[in-house]
Protein backbone atom coordinates (compact mmCIF):
# COMPACT_ATOMS: atom_id res chain seq x y z
CA UNK A 1 0.00 0.00 0.00
CA UNK A 2 1.46 3.15 -1.06
CA UNK A 3 2.86 5.76 0.97
CA UNK A 4 1.37 9.20 0.46
CA UNK A 5 2.68 11.67 3.32
CA UNK A 6 5.04 11.05 6.16
CA UNK A 7 5.34 13.56 8.83
CA UNK A 8 8.61 13.61 10.70
CA UNK A 9 8.91 15.31 14.59
CA UNK A 10 12.08 15.00 16.44
CA UNK A 11 13.34 11.79 14.42
CA UNK A 12 17.04 11.50 14.01
CA UNK A 13 18.40 14.69 12.08
CA UNK A 14 15.49 14.68 9.96
CA UNK A 15 13.46 18.44 9.67
CA UNK A 16 9.86 18.64 11.72
CA UNK A 17 7.31 18.87 9.08
CA UNK A 18 5.18 16.32 6.44
CA UNK A 19 6.58 15.10 3.05
CA UNK A 20 4.34 14.59 0.04
CA UNK A 21 5.74 10.77 -0.98
CA UNK A 22 2.63 10.07 -3.36
CA UNK A 23 4.06 8.78 -6.37
CA UNK A 24 5.11 4.88 -7.57
CA UNK A 25 8.80 5.88 -7.09
CA UNK A 26 10.44 8.42 -4.60
CA UNK A 27 14.44 9.08 -5.00
CA UNK A 28 16.18 10.67 -2.15
CA UNK A 29 19.91 12.22 -3.55
CA UNK A 30 22.22 14.02 -1.02
CA UNK A 31 25.66 13.43 0.13
CA UNK A 32 26.31 10.91 3.18
CA UNK A 33 25.47 11.66 5.96
CA UNK A 34 22.64 13.91 5.15
CA UNK A 35 19.41 11.83 6.26
CA UNK A 36 18.68 9.97 3.64
CA UNK A 37 18.73 6.41 6.16
CA UNK A 38 16.86 8.60 8.17
CA UNK A 39 14.11 8.92 5.84
CA UNK A 40 13.90 4.58 5.09
CA UNK A 41 14.47 4.24 8.51
CA UNK A 42 11.45 6.35 9.57
CA UNK A 43 9.26 4.17 6.92
CA UNK A 44 10.39 0.91 8.29
CA UNK A 45 9.60 2.22 11.76
CA UNK A 46 5.83 3.40 10.14
CA UNK A 47 5.85 -0.55 9.18
CA UNK A 48 6.90 -2.41 11.98
CA UNK A 49 7.91 -0.36 14.84
CA UNK A 50 11.14 -0.94 15.23
CA UNK A 51 14.55 0.12 13.09
CA UNK A 52 16.30 -1.75 10.91
CA UNK A 53 19.65 -0.67 11.93
CA UNK A 54 19.48 -2.16 14.70
CA UNK A 55 19.17 1.37 17.08
CA UNK A 56 17.37 1.24 20.21
CA UNK A 57 14.05 3.88 20.29
CA UNK A 58 16.71 6.25 22.52
CA UNK A 59 18.46 6.85 19.86
CA UNK A 60 16.29 7.51 16.99
CA UNK A 61 14.69 10.19 19.44
CA UNK A 62 16.42 14.15 18.32
CA UNK A 63 19.60 14.00 20.68
CA UNK A 64 18.18 15.57 24.23
CA UNK A 65 14.21 16.22 23.16
CA UNK A 66 13.67 12.81 24.32
CA UNK A 67 10.74 12.13 22.09
CA UNK A 68 9.45 11.21 19.10
CA UNK A 69 6.92 10.76 16.54
CA UNK A 70 6.23 9.46 12.75
CA UNK A 71 3.00 10.04 11.01
CA UNK A 72 2.24 8.46 8.32
CA UNK A 73 -0.96 8.08 5.79
CA UNK A 74 -1.23 5.53 2.85
CA UNK A 75 -4.14 4.39 0.86
CA UNK A 76 -4.84 1.08 -1.10
CA UNK A 77 -3.80 0.98 -4.86
CA UNK A 78 -6.73 1.57 -7.25
CA UNK A 79 -9.03 2.71 -4.40
CA UNK A 80 -11.06 6.19 -4.24
CA UNK A 81 -9.67 8.96 -4.02
CA UNK A 82 -11.89 10.19 -1.88
CA UNK A 83 -11.52 7.45 0.95
CA UNK A 84 -10.08 8.50 3.88
CA UNK A 85 -6.11 7.03 3.76
CA UNK A 86 -5.23 4.71 6.05
CA UNK A 87 -3.27 6.85 9.31
CA UNK A 88 -0.31 4.84 11.28
CA UNK A 89 1.21 6.94 13.91
CA UNK A 90 4.66 5.51 15.84
CA UNK A 91 5.60 7.70 18.58
CA UNK A 92 7.64 7.64 21.87
CA UNK A 93 7.58 9.48 24.82
CA UNK A 94 8.73 9.02 28.51
CA UNK A 95 10.46 5.60 27.14
CA UNK A 96 6.82 4.48 26.33
CA UNK A 97 6.01 3.41 22.82
CA UNK A 98 2.89 4.03 21.41
CA UNK A 99 1.22 2.86 18.05
CA UNK A 100 -1.58 4.01 16.43
CA UNK A 101 -4.00 2.66 13.70
CA UNK A 102 -5.95 6.26 13.15
CA UNK A 103 -7.05 6.95 17.16
CA UNK A 104 -7.00 3.31 17.89
CA UNK A 105 -4.16 2.08 19.93
CA UNK A 106 -2.22 -1.33 18.48
CA UNK A 107 -2.00 -3.52 21.40
CA UNK A 108 1.07 -5.46 19.65
CA UNK A 109 3.60 -4.44 17.35
CA UNK A 110 2.79 -7.24 14.97
CA UNK A 111 -0.41 -5.77 14.23
CA UNK A 112 1.24 -3.08 12.90
CA UNK A 113 3.18 -5.58 10.19
CA UNK A 114 -0.28 -6.55 8.36
CA UNK A 115 -1.01 -2.78 8.17
CA UNK A 116 1.63 -2.10 5.35
CA UNK A 117 5.05 -3.74 5.48
CA UNK A 118 8.52 -2.73 3.78
CA UNK A 119 10.82 -4.78 2.03
CA UNK A 120 14.13 -3.30 3.02
CA UNK A 121 17.44 -3.59 0.73
CA UNK A 122 20.30 -2.25 3.19
CA UNK A 123 23.80 -2.59 4.18
CA UNK A 124 23.40 -4.46 7.01
CA UNK A 125 21.50 -7.47 5.11
CA UNK A 126 24.91 -8.26 3.91
CA UNK A 127 25.17 -10.34 7.39
CA UNK A 128 22.74 -12.47 5.81
CA UNK A 129 25.15 -14.05 3.56
CA UNK A 130 28.29 -14.08 6.11
CA UNK A 131 27.32 -13.18 9.51
CA UNK A 132 26.27 -15.45 12.47
CA UNK A 133 23.70 -18.03 12.00
CA UNK A 134 21.21 -16.08 14.28
CA UNK A 135 21.34 -13.23 11.41
CA UNK A 136 19.71 -15.81 8.39
CA UNK A 137 17.45 -17.27 11.34
CA UNK A 138 15.99 -13.64 11.67
CA UNK A 139 15.75 -13.21 8.13
CA UNK A 140 13.65 -16.21 7.53
CA UNK A 141 11.87 -15.70 10.25
CA UNK A 142 10.77 -12.16 9.87
CA UNK A 143 9.68 -13.76 6.17
CA UNK A 144 7.35 -16.09 7.80
CA UNK A 145 6.32 -13.07 10.14
CA UNK A 146 5.12 -10.87 7.27
CA UNK A 147 2.79 -13.33 5.93
CA UNK A 148 1.74 -15.19 9.03
CA UNK A 149 0.73 -13.56 12.62
CA UNK A 150 0.59 -16.75 13.82
CA UNK A 151 4.20 -17.53 13.24
CA UNK A 152 5.19 -14.89 15.20
CA UNK A 153 3.01 -16.39 18.09
CA UNK A 154 4.78 -19.41 17.77
CA UNK A 155 8.26 -18.17 18.06
CA UNK A 156 7.21 -15.87 21.09
CA UNK A 157 5.97 -18.93 22.42
CA UNK A 158 8.71 -21.33 22.06
CA UNK A 159 11.54 -18.29 23.05
CA UNK A 160 9.10 -18.25 26.00
CA UNK A 161 9.71 -21.72 26.77
CA UNK A 162 13.36 -21.75 26.03
CA UNK A 163 13.65 -18.92 28.61
CA UNK A 164 12.28 -20.75 31.17
CA UNK A 165 13.54 -24.21 29.97
CA UNK A 166 17.21 -22.45 30.34
CA UNK A 167 16.52 -21.33 34.00
CA UNK A 168 15.43 -24.83 34.56
CA UNK A 169 18.82 -26.12 33.63
CA UNK A 170 20.68 -23.59 35.20
CA UNK A 171 18.97 -23.78 38.73
CA UNK A 172 19.03 -27.82 38.15
CA UNK A 173 15.20 -28.01 38.74
CA UNK A 174 15.18 -31.27 36.99
CA UNK A 175 11.57 -32.18 38.59
CA UNK A 176 10.11 -29.41 35.42
CA UNK A 177 12.64 -30.11 32.82
CA UNK A 178 10.24 -33.11 31.04
CA UNK A 179 7.20 -30.63 31.08
CA UNK A 180 9.34 -28.08 29.07
CA UNK A 181 10.63 -30.52 26.69
CA UNK A 182 7.38 -31.36 25.75
CA UNK A 183 6.13 -27.81 25.10
CA UNK A 184 9.53 -27.11 23.24
CA UNK A 185 9.26 -29.77 21.49
CA UNK A 186 5.48 -29.03 20.76
CA UNK A 187 6.19 -25.64 19.39
CA UNK A 188 9.89 -26.79 18.19
CA UNK A 189 7.98 -28.84 15.18
CA UNK A 190 5.67 -26.64 14.22
CA UNK A 191 8.50 -23.88 13.65
CA UNK A 192 10.34 -26.35 11.77
CA UNK A 193 7.05 -27.42 9.50
CA UNK A 194 6.84 -23.72 8.94
CA UNK A 195 10.05 -23.06 8.06
CA UNK A 196 10.75 -26.35 5.70
CA UNK A 197 7.60 -25.01 3.84
CA UNK A 198 9.71 -21.70 3.16
CA UNK A 199 12.69 -23.71 2.27
CA UNK A 200 11.51 -25.48 -0.60
CA UNK A 201 9.66 -22.46 -1.33
CA UNK A 202 12.81 -20.47 -1.26
CA UNK A 203 14.93 -23.39 -2.85
CA UNK A 204 13.90 -22.55 -6.42
CA UNK A 205 13.38 -18.92 -6.06
CA UNK A 206 16.81 -18.08 -5.02
CA UNK A 207 18.58 -20.06 -7.53
CA UNK A 208 16.35 -18.86 -10.31
CA UNK A 209 16.65 -14.71 -9.51
CA UNK A 210 20.42 -15.07 -9.04
CA UNK A 211 21.35 -16.39 -11.84
CA UNK A 212 19.13 -13.82 -13.45
CA UNK A 213 21.05 -11.28 -11.88
CA UNK A 214 24.38 -12.62 -11.82
CA UNK A 215 24.35 -14.44 -15.16
CA UNK A 216 27.32 -16.30 -13.39
CA UNK A 217 25.80 -19.97 -14.60
CA UNK A 218 26.65 -20.82 -10.91
CA UNK A 219 23.41 -22.51 -9.26
CA UNK A 220 23.06 -21.18 -5.39
CA UNK A 221 20.78 -23.54 -3.48
CA UNK A 222 19.13 -23.07 0.31
CA UNK A 223 19.02 -25.52 2.69
CA UNK A 224 17.48 -25.43 5.98
CA UNK A 225 19.50 -28.07 8.62
CA UNK A 226 17.20 -28.24 11.74
CA UNK A 227 19.08 -28.70 15.07
CA UNK A 228 16.98 -31.68 15.92
CA UNK A 229 16.37 -34.76 13.87
CA UNK A 230 14.27 -34.16 10.84
CA UNK A 231 12.14 -37.19 10.38
CA UNK A 232 12.17 -37.83 14.23
CA UNK A 233 8.15 -37.50 15.64
CA UNK A 234 7.20 -35.44 19.25
CA UNK A 235 7.89 -38.70 21.34
CA UNK A 236 11.11 -39.90 19.94
CA UNK A 237 12.27 -35.98 20.38
CA UNK A 238 11.21 -35.91 24.04
CA UNK A 239 13.46 -38.88 24.08
CA UNK A 240 16.25 -36.99 22.28
CA UNK A 241 15.99 -34.35 24.78
CA UNK A 242 15.65 -36.57 27.91
CA UNK A 243 19.41 -38.51 26.56
CA UNK A 244 21.38 -35.19 26.39
CA UNK A 245 19.89 -34.08 30.06
CA UNK A 246 23.01 -34.27 31.94
CA UNK A 247 25.33 -32.86 29.26
CA UNK A 248 22.59 -29.40 29.07
CA UNK A 249 22.18 -29.45 32.70
CA UNK A 250 25.81 -29.34 33.16
CA UNK A 251 26.04 -26.32 30.58
CA UNK A 252 22.75 -25.03 31.87
CA UNK A 253 21.58 -24.20 28.69
CA UNK A 254 19.09 -26.14 25.72
CA UNK A 255 21.84 -27.02 23.09
CA UNK A 256 19.75 -28.15 20.62
CA UNK A 257 15.92 -27.06 19.46
CA UNK A 258 15.10 -24.47 16.69
CA UNK A 259 16.91 -21.50 18.08
CA UNK A 260 19.71 -23.39 16.46
CA UNK A 261 18.71 -24.37 13.20
CA UNK A 262 20.72 -23.15 10.84
CA UNK A 263 20.29 -22.21 6.77
CA UNK A 264 22.77 -22.81 4.71
CA UNK A 265 23.52 -21.53 1.09
CA UNK A 266 25.60 -24.42 -1.80
CA UNK A 267 26.89 -24.01 -4.96
CA UNK A 268 28.19 -26.56 -6.84
CA UNK A 269 28.46 -28.63 -3.58
CA UNK A 270 30.27 -26.89 -1.46
CA UNK A 271 28.72 -24.25 1.04
CA UNK A 272 28.46 -20.85 -0.68
CA UNK A 273 29.94 -18.61 2.32
CA UNK A 274 32.92 -20.34 2.06
CA UNK A 275 34.03 -19.80 -1.60
CA UNK A 276 32.11 -16.32 -2.71
CA UNK A 277 33.51 -12.84 -3.18
CA UNK A 278 32.38 -9.81 -1.66
CA UNK A 279 30.37 -9.41 -4.59
CA UNK A 280 28.64 -12.39 -4.90
CA UNK A 281 27.71 -12.63 -1.08
CA UNK A 282 26.48 -8.77 -1.46
CA UNK A 283 24.09 -10.27 -4.80
CA UNK A 284 22.83 -13.15 -2.70
CA UNK A 285 21.72 -10.83 0.16
CA UNK A 286 20.21 -8.62 -2.48
CA UNK A 287 18.19 -11.79 -4.05
CA UNK A 288 17.49 -12.53 -0.77
CA UNK A 289 15.24 -9.64 -0.54
CA UNK A 290 14.16 -9.59 -4.00
CA UNK A 291 12.71 -13.54 -2.51
CA UNK A 292 11.31 -12.25 0.55
CA UNK A 293 9.02 -9.71 -1.21
CA UNK A 294 7.78 -12.36 -3.86
CA UNK A 295 7.07 -14.65 -1.15
CA UNK A 296 5.21 -11.64 0.46
CA UNK A 297 3.00 -11.51 -3.17
CA UNK A 298 2.63 -14.30 -4.05
CA UNK A 299 1.35 -15.72 -0.34
CA UNK A 300 -0.97 -11.97 0.48
CA UNK A 301 -1.74 -11.11 -3.21
CA UNK A 302 -0.67 -7.41 -1.65
CA UNK A 303 2.53 -6.06 -3.36
CA UNK A 304 4.96 -4.14 -0.69
CA UNK A 305 6.32 -1.45 -0.61
CA UNK A 306 10.26 -1.73 -1.27
CA UNK A 307 12.91 0.61 0.38
CA UNK A 308 16.54 0.53 -1.15
CA UNK A 309 19.31 1.93 0.98
CA UNK A 310 22.30 2.60 -1.48
CA UNK A 311 22.38 -0.79 -3.00
CA UNK A 312 22.76 0.26 -6.45
CA UNK A 313 26.10 1.95 -5.51
CA UNK A 314 27.57 -1.29 -5.01
CA UNK A 315 26.27 -3.35 -8.61
CA UNK A 316 27.79 -3.03 -11.50
CA UNK A 317 25.94 -0.99 -14.48
CA UNK A 318 24.91 -4.53 -16.05
CA UNK A 319 24.18 -5.75 -12.70
CA UNK A 320 22.36 -2.69 -11.82
CA UNK A 321 20.00 -2.87 -14.95
CA UNK A 322 19.13 -6.73 -14.23
CA UNK A 323 18.24 -6.44 -10.98
CA UNK A 324 16.03 -3.74 -11.19
CA UNK A 325 14.47 -5.68 -14.07
CA UNK A 326 14.54 -8.68 -11.42
CA UNK A 327 12.82 -6.42 -8.95
CA UNK A 328 9.02 -8.00 -8.14
CA UNK A 329 6.00 -5.44 -8.92
CA UNK A 330 6.20 -3.07 -6.06
CA UNK A 331 3.09 -0.62 -4.33
CA UNK A 332 5.82 1.64 -4.45
CA UNK A 333 9.51 2.17 -4.42
CA UNK A 334 12.12 4.28 -2.14
CA UNK A 335 15.68 4.56 -3.38
CA UNK A 336 18.48 6.29 -1.69
CA UNK A 337 21.37 7.95 -4.15
CA UNK A 338 24.62 10.00 -3.85
CA UNK A 339 24.82 13.12 -6.60
CA UNK A 340 27.30 11.48 -8.49
CA UNK A 341 25.24 8.79 -9.46
CA UNK A 342 22.86 8.39 -12.73
CA UNK A 343 19.65 8.69 -10.97
CA UNK A 344 18.18 10.20 -13.68
CA UNK A 345 18.61 7.59 -16.09
CA UNK A 346 16.08 5.33 -13.61
CA UNK A 347 13.77 7.97 -13.18
CA UNK A 348 10.34 7.42 -15.04
CA UNK A 349 7.24 9.03 -15.11
CA UNK A 350 5.26 10.40 -11.57
CA UNK A 351 9.45 9.43 -10.01
CA UNK A 352 9.26 12.28 -6.73
CA UNK A 353 12.73 13.07 -6.57
CA UNK A 354 13.89 15.12 -2.96
CA UNK A 355 17.26 16.77 -2.35
CA UNK A 356 18.46 15.78 0.87
CA UNK A 357 20.58 18.09 2.62
CA UNK A 358 21.23 18.54 6.51
CA UNK A 359 17.99 16.42 7.44
CA UNK A 360 16.13 18.81 4.81
CA UNK A 361 14.01 17.55 1.98
CA UNK A 362 13.70 20.42 -0.71
CA UNK A 363 12.59 19.50 -4.44
CA UNK B 1 5.94 17.90 52.13
CA UNK B 2 6.93 14.66 53.82
CA UNK B 3 3.69 13.03 54.41
CA UNK B 4 2.52 13.59 51.30
CA UNK B 5 5.55 12.03 49.74
CA UNK B 6 5.40 8.84 52.16
CA UNK B 7 2.31 7.96 50.98
CA UNK B 8 3.13 8.37 47.20
CA UNK B 9 6.10 6.02 47.26
CA UNK B 10 3.77 3.50 49.53
CA UNK B 11 1.05 3.49 46.63
CA UNK B 12 3.67 3.35 44.02
CA UNK B 13 4.30 0.15 45.53
CA UNK B 14 0.97 -1.51 44.79
CA UNK B 15 0.32 -3.57 41.52
CA UNK B 16 -0.84 -1.28 38.47
CA UNK B 17 0.07 1.79 40.25
CA UNK B 18 2.73 4.16 39.12
CA UNK B 19 3.84 7.56 40.59
CA UNK B 20 1.04 9.78 38.27
CA UNK B 21 -1.76 7.83 39.63
CA UNK B 22 -0.34 7.60 42.96
CA UNK B 23 0.33 11.68 43.10
CA UNK B 24 -3.87 11.59 42.18
CA UNK B 25 -4.96 9.53 44.67
CA UNK B 26 -2.68 11.01 47.75
CA UNK B 27 -4.20 14.58 46.06
CA UNK B 28 -7.74 13.12 46.44
CA UNK B 29 -7.22 11.63 49.67
CA UNK B 30 -6.44 15.49 50.77
CA UNK B 31 -9.41 16.47 49.08
CA UNK B 32 -12.04 14.37 50.58
CA UNK B 33 -13.84 14.51 54.16
CA UNK B 34 -11.87 12.98 57.04
CA UNK B 35 -14.71 10.52 57.40
CA UNK B 36 -13.90 8.65 54.61
CA UNK B 37 -9.96 8.66 54.89
CA UNK B 38 -10.43 6.92 58.64
CA UNK B 39 -12.62 4.36 56.90
CA UNK B 40 -10.07 3.57 54.64
CA UNK B 41 -7.56 3.23 56.79
CA UNK B 42 -9.17 1.40 58.96
CA UNK B 43 -10.13 -1.41 56.48
CA UNK B 44 -6.51 -1.46 54.94
CA UNK B 45 -5.38 -1.61 58.91
CA UNK B 46 -8.06 -4.30 59.85
CA UNK B 47 -7.80 -5.92 56.36
CA UNK B 48 -4.88 -8.96 57.71
CA UNK B 49 -6.44 -9.54 60.42
CA UNK B 50 -9.81 -10.22 59.57
CA UNK B 51 -8.80 -12.33 56.54
CA UNK B 52 -6.77 -15.45 56.70
CA UNK B 53 -5.88 -18.08 54.41
CA UNK B 54 -7.84 -21.24 54.57
CA UNK B 55 -6.12 -24.31 55.66
CA UNK B 56 -7.81 -26.86 52.98
CA UNK B 57 -7.71 -24.55 49.85
CA UNK B 58 -5.69 -21.84 50.23
CA UNK B 59 -7.78 -19.69 48.86
CA UNK B 60 -8.77 -16.33 51.14
CA UNK B 61 -11.45 -16.05 54.08
CA UNK B 62 -13.00 -14.78 56.95
CA UNK B 63 -13.10 -18.27 58.30
CA UNK B 64 -11.18 -21.32 58.82
CA UNK B 65 -12.16 -23.09 56.69
CA UNK B 66 -13.62 -21.16 54.10
CA UNK B 67 -17.66 -21.26 53.64
CA UNK B 68 -16.68 -23.22 50.31
CA UNK B 69 -14.70 -25.99 51.96
CA UNK B 70 -16.91 -25.75 55.21
CA UNK B 71 -20.11 -26.27 52.36
CA UNK B 72 -22.34 -29.54 52.88
CA UNK B 73 -23.79 -28.53 49.28
CA UNK B 74 -20.48 -28.62 47.49
CA UNK B 75 -19.32 -31.58 45.11
CA UNK B 76 -16.48 -33.50 46.84
CA UNK B 77 -15.61 -35.25 43.90
CA UNK B 78 -14.56 -32.46 42.53
CA UNK B 79 -11.36 -29.81 42.68
CA UNK B 80 -10.53 -27.01 40.91
CA UNK B 81 -6.99 -26.13 41.00
CA UNK B 82 -6.52 -22.22 40.36
CA UNK B 83 -3.20 -20.01 40.22
CA UNK B 84 -4.29 -17.36 43.19
CA UNK B 85 -7.41 -16.75 45.30
CA UNK B 86 -8.64 -14.21 42.80
CA UNK B 87 -9.38 -16.98 40.50
CA UNK B 88 -12.08 -18.85 43.02
CA UNK B 89 -13.72 -15.41 43.05
CA UNK B 90 -14.10 -15.57 39.53
CA UNK B 91 -14.73 -18.52 38.94
CA UNK B 92 -17.58 -18.63 42.04
CA UNK B 93 -18.90 -15.46 40.15
CA UNK B 94 -19.98 -17.25 37.23
CA UNK B 95 -22.15 -19.77 39.18
CA UNK B 96 -21.49 -23.07 37.14
CA UNK B 97 -18.96 -24.41 39.08
CA UNK B 98 -20.18 -26.66 41.99
CA UNK B 99 -17.16 -28.35 43.62
CA UNK B 100 -13.89 -27.36 45.61
CA UNK B 101 -10.83 -25.52 45.07
CA UNK B 102 -7.23 -25.63 45.75
CA UNK B 103 -5.17 -22.56 45.19
CA UNK B 104 -1.73 -22.97 44.40
CA UNK B 105 0.06 -19.94 45.28
CA UNK B 106 1.69 -19.47 41.64
CA UNK B 107 2.90 -21.28 38.99
CA UNK B 108 5.90 -22.82 37.99
CA UNK B 109 8.22 -20.70 36.57
CA UNK B 110 11.92 -21.45 37.13
CA UNK B 111 12.96 -17.83 35.55
CA UNK B 112 11.16 -16.45 38.45
CA UNK B 113 12.61 -19.52 40.66
CA UNK B 114 9.22 -21.01 40.99
CA UNK B 115 9.75 -24.89 41.12
CA UNK B 116 6.48 -27.61 42.62
CA UNK B 117 8.17 -26.94 45.91
CA UNK B 118 7.17 -23.66 46.21
CA UNK B 119 3.78 -24.29 45.37
CA UNK B 120 1.06 -25.90 47.66
CA UNK B 121 1.12 -28.89 45.46
CA UNK B 122 1.94 -31.34 48.14
CA UNK B 123 -0.97 -30.12 50.23
CA UNK B 124 -3.25 -31.13 46.60
CA UNK B 125 -2.06 -34.59 47.16
CA UNK B 126 -2.81 -35.03 50.39
CA UNK B 127 -6.41 -33.96 49.94
CA UNK B 128 -6.69 -36.44 46.71
CA UNK B 129 -5.02 -38.97 48.94
CA UNK B 130 -9.25 -39.89 50.79
CA UNK B 131 -9.80 -41.14 47.40
CA UNK B 132 -13.38 -39.19 47.40
CA UNK B 133 -12.35 -37.45 44.80
CA UNK B 134 -12.47 -38.45 41.31
CA UNK B 135 -11.52 -35.39 38.86
CA UNK B 136 -9.13 -32.36 39.55
CA UNK B 137 -9.80 -29.55 36.87
CA UNK B 138 -6.55 -27.46 36.29
CA UNK B 139 -7.82 -23.65 35.77
CA UNK B 140 -4.49 -22.49 34.95
CA UNK B 141 -4.42 -19.89 32.36
CA UNK B 142 -3.17 -20.86 28.83
CA UNK B 143 0.37 -19.45 28.89
CA UNK B 144 3.77 -21.31 28.93
CA UNK B 145 3.66 -21.04 33.02
CA UNK B 146 0.21 -22.26 33.28
CA UNK B 147 0.67 -24.97 30.73
CA UNK B 148 3.76 -26.43 32.33
CA UNK B 149 2.23 -26.49 35.81
CA UNK B 150 -0.94 -28.01 34.07
CA UNK B 151 1.26 -30.80 32.69
CA UNK B 152 3.27 -31.10 35.85
CA UNK B 153 0.29 -31.39 38.09
CA UNK B 154 -1.32 -34.63 35.61
CA UNK B 155 1.56 -36.26 35.71
CA UNK B 156 2.16 -36.30 39.36
CA UNK B 157 -1.98 -36.87 40.19
CA UNK B 158 -2.64 -39.60 37.61
CA UNK B 159 -1.67 -42.52 39.85
CA UNK B 160 -3.79 -41.27 42.36
CA UNK B 161 -6.19 -42.68 39.93
CA UNK B 162 -8.22 -38.74 39.50
CA UNK B 163 -9.64 -37.89 36.46
CA UNK B 164 -7.36 -35.12 35.31
CA UNK B 165 -8.85 -32.23 32.99
CA UNK B 166 -8.41 -28.57 31.92
CA UNK B 167 -10.70 -25.90 30.84
CA UNK B 168 -11.19 -25.71 27.43
CA UNK B 169 -9.68 -22.75 25.35
CA UNK B 170 -11.00 -21.11 22.36
CA UNK B 171 -13.53 -18.73 20.99
CA UNK B 172 -15.54 -16.16 24.05
CA UNK B 173 -18.71 -17.10 23.81
CA UNK B 174 -20.58 -14.59 22.02
CA UNK B 175 -17.35 -13.32 20.61
CA UNK B 176 -17.04 -12.68 16.86
CA UNK B 177 -14.45 -15.29 14.70
CA UNK B 178 -14.21 -11.92 12.71
CA UNK B 179 -12.15 -10.47 15.82
CA UNK B 180 -10.78 -13.42 17.38
CA UNK B 181 -6.54 -13.21 17.65
CA UNK B 182 -5.14 -16.01 15.43
CA UNK B 183 -3.78 -18.08 18.02
CA UNK B 184 -6.90 -18.45 20.03
CA UNK B 185 -8.55 -19.43 16.20
CA UNK B 186 -5.51 -21.84 15.99
CA UNK B 187 -5.95 -23.74 19.78
CA UNK B 188 -9.94 -23.60 19.02
CA UNK B 189 -9.10 -26.07 15.98
CA UNK B 190 -7.35 -27.76 17.72
CA UNK B 191 -9.82 -28.31 20.81
CA UNK B 192 -12.85 -28.54 18.14
CA UNK B 193 -15.89 -30.85 19.58
CA UNK B 194 -18.46 -32.92 18.03
CA UNK B 195 -21.64 -31.57 17.82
Amino acid sequence: MPFITVRFSSFRNLEDGEIDVAGKRVFLVGENGQGKTNFLEALYYLSYGSSFRGAVDTEVARRGTGYFALEATSRMEGSDEDLPPEKVIVSWKERTKTIRRGEKPLRDRKELIGINPTIIFCHEDFSFAVGEPERRRFFFDQTAGLVSSLYIDLLREYKRILKQRNAALKEGQVSVLEFLDEQLVSRGKDLMEERARIQADFEERIAVLYEEVSLLGREIRLRYRPSWPNDAGRNELVDYLARRRSEELALGTSLSGPHRDRWLFFSEGEEFTATASTGQHRLLTLVLRIAQAEYYSAQTGRKPVLLFDDVLLELDPGKRRRFLSALPDAAQAFFTFLPGEPWEDYRSEGTIVYRVEHGRLAD
Amino acid sequence: MKALEELVGLLTRLPGIGRKSALRVAYHLLKTDQAYAEALAERIRGLKSAIRFCSVCGSYAESDPCPVCASPARDRSTICVVEQPQDVVTIEGAHEYRGLYHVLGGLISPLDGVGPEQLRVDALVARLRGGEVREVVIATNPTVEGDTTALYLKRLLEPTGAQVTRLATGIPVGGDLEYADRLTLARSFRGRVRL
